[in-house]
């Protein structure tokens, strides 16, 4: 169980060390990819419960309520982790398109080439 | 408690008060100005309205204050902020992602300092 | 109040959203000329209708709690509007309406205004979401809504500027973004449940140190929205290579909702008003680096940019003071910031439109060509550097006084200089721009057109209006201030029985 918790942390911080210090702007988005993953880890395994049944109510557990509340899985972090690899998709997406017209434009992916906007 | 008129503190403020006041004075001063305009009538010869600008002739058109330099006096107040933090925003995407994440540093020890 | 109001404040700019493509083509199709636009400008002023109409029952001490699908909170995703909710969905709802307007004769040149009109509708469905929600994690989707959309719509002209400002904006604030939902994350371990009212209730039962990490990624995902120091760096980038009228947009209402989103997580949340002074001092820093910033700009609407963020060092001072009239003083000033600077994004939008840069070395008197657009631009400058008769005046009064009273006067006093060195530096974009020598290649300069005057003459307006009569704005204020103070209240009125 707690094997889940550690490697969140490492995906998170794995993600964090590439955005910090990686020259590449599609190795960035991996980054920013990479520590969202980790967050989502992290999140699907605070509803996680061996050996539990998935949370869905049909016939004959509608008798025995709270027996079943007591073996199934914790349904919102998977709701939530859904919805939040679907905005992450979006994100993803969009950077790498952004990456493309970047690099048409300064003939480069290095962000530090990036910057004729400053001061 | 601060229900009739806005309370700033000791003192009195009525903002309908003051701004009849700011456009009466701008009348008075405005007369002044008429009033204090000369009779006799300009004449300024060509050489006399020429900018001086080190013996290069430069033409009304394009002369124009440096907006960069506009409080050069200013910034020399401030000077160690535009030497070394100004330079600081230097526009790589990598500078701007460190500092967010000292940002976060700083915060989380700023909260831990004040909670505790 | 229009029966479901809540709900509909957030589906109708979504619908509006999806809506415009099919708008588009119906109208290229029946040769319709700006169809769209007339659209979009009815849906925004409907928008702003529904909103107005709840302010009667949340101004009678009233919250109104919406359950989606009749869940009970906690279970059920709820709306809740008390004061500060409503506050902040009027500010959006306004300052939304009054660019759409604006953006009929701005954007004319542009091509792929279907999408613009979209991506604009959906950072408005964003907002909304996120100013009316009373979940965490909703309030959480709302922001990435309002998010994607902005960086879409910084990007929107594909020049290179666009792509680089949009792709570091990009970066930056996604990163925010996570540390916010890891924040949710965490919570949700701690206490297992999402609802606002329902975390404000639970979380004082946890010990201190618990709270401190999620506390810590709250604050700095959402000190990114609004630029806090030091998590400011991107936003001049985008201010400037976005469209003047989203720059319009963003410094007017996304400021407001990313402050409204660290005011309800933190105080109403989390309760942790002892944070207030650090808040407070993170102001001040904001406070000074922008004016300082601003201070050597070249570019005008960078300058606005950094201009912005030294005025919400202003908002975060008089918020984190944590007293009455400093909450008031910072919700006043966030009002009062939402009107002029919106209405300054805009005049630098028509400058753009009428001689196609910002670049204040190429400007030059230019009151001769635009009479009315330079005297606005005054009105403007005054009102932001706290000139009396002007609104800016009342509230950095008011976070003056509050600051003394709450016994920092030295936050007060740096707060003084900066609006002094705030005048400077707006005299300094009056004098490159309006006064001064008038370049030969400026001479054929047109007044700024009328459609696109409207909306910068009624903000200036409302500029004058609330300098002479600053009692009206503290009367709007008030209830915000009441709501954000009252957080036992907000609990009790959205769990009730339950």
């Amino acid at each position: 169980m707690d094997f889940n918790y550690i490697i969140a942390m490492l995906l998170v911080a794995l993600g964090l060390y590439c955005l910090l210090l990686k020259r590449n702007l599609i190795k960035i988005i991996i980054g920013l990819a990479v520590l969202t993953d980790g967050i989502h880890l992290f999140l699907i395994s605070l509803g996680y419960r061996a050996g539990g049944i998935a949370a869905i109510v049909s016939g004959e557990m509608l008798s025995d309520l709270s027996g079943f509340a007591a073996r199934a899985v914790d349904p919102i972090p998977q709701a939530l982790v859904l919805t939040s690899i679907v905005i992450n998709i979006c994100i993803v997406a969009f950077a790498l398109s952004l990456a493309i017209y970047s690099y048409r434009h300064y003939g480069t992916l290095d962000p530090s080439k990036l910057r004729r906007l400053k001061e | 408690m601060v229900s009739e008129s806005v309370l700033f503190g000791p003192g009195f403020w009525g903002p309908v008060v003051a701004t009849a006041a700011l456009l009466l004075i701008t009348a008075v001063g405005w007369l002044i100005l008429i009033g204090g305009r000369r009779i006799t009538k300009a004449k300024p010869s060509a050489g006399k309205i020429q900018t001086y600008a080190c013996g290069e002739t430069l033409k009304a058109e394009e002369a124009h204050v440096d907006s960069e330099q506009f409080f050069s006096t200013i910034s020399r107040v401030f000077r160690p902020f535009y030497r070394y933090v100004r330079p600081g925003h230097t526009g790589v995407l990598s500078t701007y992602l460190f500092w967010v994440v000292v940002g976060l540093i700083i915060i989380l020890a700023a909260i831990a300092v004040v909670l505790r | 109040m229009i029966p479901h109001a809540p709900i509909l404040a957030i589906v109708l700019p979504l619908f509006a959203a999806f809506l415009m493509p099919v708008v588009g083509i119906l109208a290229r199709r029946r040769g319709i000329k700006r169809a769209r636009e007339w659209f979009a400008i009815a849906a925004v002023l409907v928008e702003l209708v529904i909103v107005v109409s709840m302010l009667p029952v949340v101004w009678g001490e009233q919250i109104l709690v919406y359950q989606l699908g009749g869940w009970q909170p906690p279970w059920g995703i709820n709306l809740a509007i008390d004061g500060l909710n409503l506050f902040v969905a009027v500010i959006v709802a306004g300052i939304s309406a009054l660019v759409v307007i604006y953006s009929f004769v701005c954007m004319e040149r542009d091509t792929g205004l279907d999408q613009y009109y979209t991506l604009l509708f959906l950072i408005l469905a964003g907002m909304m979401g996120v100013a009316l929600t009373g979940d965490i994690f909703n309030l959480y989707v709302f922001f990435e809504i309002m998010c994607i959309s902005s960086y879409a719509l910084v990007a929107f002209r594909r020049k290179w500027q666009s792509i680089e400002a949009s792709i570091k904006y990009l970066i930056v604030s996604s990163l925010g973004t996570s540390f916010i939902l890891l924040g949710i994350a965490l919570l949700y371990g701690m206490v297992g449940s999402l609802n606002i009212a329902h975390l404000a209730q639970k979380l004082p039962l946890e010990p201190t140190s618990a709270i401190i990490v999620p506390l810590a990624l709250f604050v700095t995902g959402f000190g990114i929205k609004i630029a806090m120091v030091p998590l400011h760096m991107w936003q001049p980038d985008a201010y400037q290579a976005a469209p003047s009228a989203v720059a319009a947009l963003f410094s007017g209402a996304t400021a407001t909702i990313g402050i409204y989103a660290m005011v309800r997580v933190v105080y109403t949340l989390f309760g942790a008003f002892a944070i207030g002074i650090m808040l407070a001092a993170l102001g001040l820093v904001t406070m000074v680096l922008g004016a300082l910033m601003a201070l050597t700009q070249r570019d005008l609407k960078r300058l606005l940019a950094y201009s912005c963020i030294s005025q919400i060092g202003y908002v975060l001072l008089g918020i984190g003071l944590g007293t009455v009239l400093g909450v008031q003083g910072g919700l006043f000033h966030l009002f009062n910031n939402a009107i002029y600077k919106t209405m300054l994004f805009m005049i630098a939008g028509a400058i753009i439109y009428r001689v196609g840069t910002s670049n204040m070395d190429r400007l030059g008197g230019l009151w001769k060509n635009m009479p009315v657009t330079a005297m606005l631009f005054g009105v403007g400058a005054l009102a932001i550097s706290g000139v009396p008769p002007f609104n800016g005046f009342a509230s950095k009064w008011t976070i003056y006084v509050a600051g003394i009273e709450a016994g920092q006067p030295v936050f007060t006093i740096i707060a003084l200089i900066m609006s002094a060195l705030t005048l400077a530096y707006f005299l300094k974009a009056l004098n490159s721009i309006f006064l001064g020598q008038r370049p030969t290649h400026l001479k054929n300069v047109k007044e700024t057109p009328l459609f696109m005057l409207f909306p910068i003459v009624l903000l200036a307006a409302l500029c004058v209006i609330f300098g002479v009569l600053p009692q009206l704005g503290i009367d709007i204020v008030r209830p915000a201030q009441e709501a954000l103070m009252n957080s036992g209240g907000y609990i009790s009125a959205v769990l009730g029985g339950a």
